[in-house]
């Protein structure tokens, strides 16, 4: 008999943030000590009540918009509770009766074609704490940074059928929630997990089998391989009768690639679901709604469509520029103060691309901002700044994005000087240094020449008109 | 109601129940849940909108502003144990 797999993903993703859902405390950790960024109220103090940070509602709405879905207007938050360390009030604060964004629609592409995938629901809810095991035998040491961070969660209907299709779907959630700048979506940092719900039929069948659900795996990889082997034990559970299949949580083992059973699954009545009474329901009106619909990015296939045919971009330049959302709003920025689309490409790809990768950061994290390029740009096209100092300038507008190319210019002493006087006195001082130089020059040697130049130049500081030096320098050489 | 279900919901709330008690309150549900279902079966409820508090109120929202005002020493004062800025509890291993 032929089977097919049958997965649904519940796919959590941190918020980017400053703060944690419920209270004010940082919600950035990284490198902090335990415990830094806590609070009575996440910390689970009894008697403190939660606020809602308006922008976690922001991003549940943009993630709903950006993946089709319909927004619950009236959206509540529900107590879950379960007994663990790693929750201090015992209940994790989240969404079950009215959850943010229901009903959407995901579209993938594999090798097999196009498909679109059913989003059953996107929830918002808090992160629960960290549990250290080795630091001593005795006790479980807790680290509450996490605690409360903004999380959202994205429930997929059971529509995909092979790790391919979900390779796929994960990489369209990354670039869908990081083009609405929701999210950083990086696995390997832990802000997007995945759990795998999967079962085995027949080919045709319309009946689920036996679901079983793997939690928190963090990689594109290991999902791939857990789930190749849980299509392979399942369907040779159902074949062979190898074993009896029950509904629980496993925990795949990628070293041993092996899955391993955890606990038999929980069901909703265990979390004892109930309406929290200390948060009211956030009402999303009218303005609140269309500010997040106005505030939403093109998708990067219609960016890209639209970058070839209205700023005449080739194809590889428009698919290297909707990589990301930061190098889409520096191009249009640019473009529009320097009226050039092939420069500000230019730019971007290839200076822009260097000092990313020189401070090793994604492209995401570029701040330099589209008019401040522009303005570089022009500088450079006018004949005010050289390039090689154009390039110093730039690198200026990444350590401070709110800089003014034309100002660092000019207080620098970057700007090309128009100053005659200057260059004749500077072109006199190393022509009378060098008599070799310039005797090898008037021997017919050209290469001598440049050595002249260089040297004026870079008592300049590159800050003339090369032309204009060159001329007034053989002119000076032929009067000697 | 069925046997498994009051049987699991005496679990989460920590009752012993006896068979006749669990018998009892087995058909005490069933009356009751269709008594209150026949009510409801009369009652055209298709365009009214759910319900999501009894009350007309909505939250306010703060912010998205960081903060620190809290030190970890004064949360940690009252705690039975803590190591090196964790809170230290029994030993739980997954
Ligand atoms: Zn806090």
């Amino acid at each position: 008999m032929k089977y097919e797999t049958v997965i649904g993903l519940e796919v959590h993703v941190e918020l980017a943030t400053n703060s944690k859902i419920f209270c004010s405390c940082s919600a950035h950790s990284y490198g902090a000590q335990p415990n830094e960024h806590v609070c009575p109220a996440c910390c689970g103090m009894p008697g403190m009540l939660p606020v809602v940070n308006k922008r976690v509602v922001d991003y549940g709405i943009k993630a709903g918009l950006m993946l089709g879905c319909d927004i619950n207007r009236t959206t509540t938050f529900d107590k879950k509770s379960y007994y663990y360390p790693d929750l201090p009030a015992a209940y994790q604060t989240t969404q079950w009766f009215a959850p943010v964004a229901v009903n959407g629609l995901v579209e993938i592409e594999t090798s097999k074609g196009k498909k679109g995938i059913r989003i059953k629901q996107i929830h918002m809810e808090e992160d629960a704490g960290k549990l250290v095991h080795d630091i001593r035998e005795d006790t479980t040491h807790v680290d509450f940074n996490r605690t409360s961070v903004p999380l959202i969660e994205i429930v997929s209907q059971p529509d995909l059928s092979s790790a391919e299709e979900v390779e796929a779907y994960l990489e369209r959630l990354k670039t869908l929630l990081r083009y609405a700048r929701v999210a950083e979506c990086e696995m390997a940092h832990g802000t997007m997990r995945c759990d795998v719900n999967l079962s085995v039929r027949p080919v045709g069948s319309n009946k689920l089998g036996v679901r079983t659900e793997m939690k928190n795996m963090n990689s594109i990889e290991a999902i791939k391989r857990a789930i190749e082997y849980e299509t392979a034990r399942h369907i040779d559970a159902v074949e062979n009768g190898t074993e009896v299949l029950v509904q629980e949580t496993r925990r795949w083992d990628d070293i041993k690639g092996k899955s391993y059973a955890m606990r038999t699954k929980e069901t909703a009545g265990d979390y004892r679901y109930f309406p929290d009474p200390n948060v009211m329901p956030v009402v999303i009106d009218e303005a609140w709604f269309e500010s997040m619909k106005n505030s939403l990015p093109e998708f990067p296939e219609v960016k890209r469509a639209r970058y070839m045919q209205e700023y005449g971009l080739s194809e590889y330049d428009a698919e290297q520029l909707t990589k990301s959302i930061a190098l889409c709003e520096c191009f249009e920025g640019a473009s529009a103060v320097c009226g050039s689309p092939k420069d500000a490409t230019n730019w971007i790809l290839s200076e822009i691309m260097n000092l990313l990768n020189l401070r090793q950061m994604t492209y995401d994290m570029l701040t330099v901002n589209g008019k401040s390029l522009g303005e570089l740009i022009l500088l450079v096209s006018n004949g005010k700044v050289g390039r090689a100092n154009a390039k110093k300038v730039l690198s200026a507008m990444f350590d401070n994005p709110e800089l003014s190319p034309e100002k660092y210019a000019e207080e620098n002493g970057l700007i090309i000087s128009n100053d005659t006087g200057l260059i004749d006195k500077v072109v006199k001082e190393i022509v009378a240094s060098d008599p070799k130089s310039v005797a090898d020059y008037k021997g017919g040697k050209e290469k001598a020449l440049m050595a002249l130049f260089g040297r004026c130049m870079k008592t300049l500081k590159g800050n003339c008109d090369p032309q204009v030096l060159r001329k007034i320098l053989i002119d000076y050489i032929a009067k000697v | 109601m069925d046997r498994d279900t009051l049987r699991r919901l005496g679990m989460l709330n920590q009752l012993s129940l006896t068979d006749v008690q669990k018998e009892e309150i087995i058909a005490f549900f069933d009356e009751r849940e269709s008594e209150a279902k026949a009510e409801l079966d009369v009652i055209d409820t298709s365009d009214v909108e759910r319900m999501v508090h009894v009350m007309p109120v909505f939250t306010v929202v703060r912010e998205d502003v960081a903060s620190q005002p809290f030190t970890r020493e004064a949360l940690q004062a009252g705690a039975p144990e803590t190591d090196e800025g964790y809170w230290c509890v029994p030993r739980v291993l997954e």
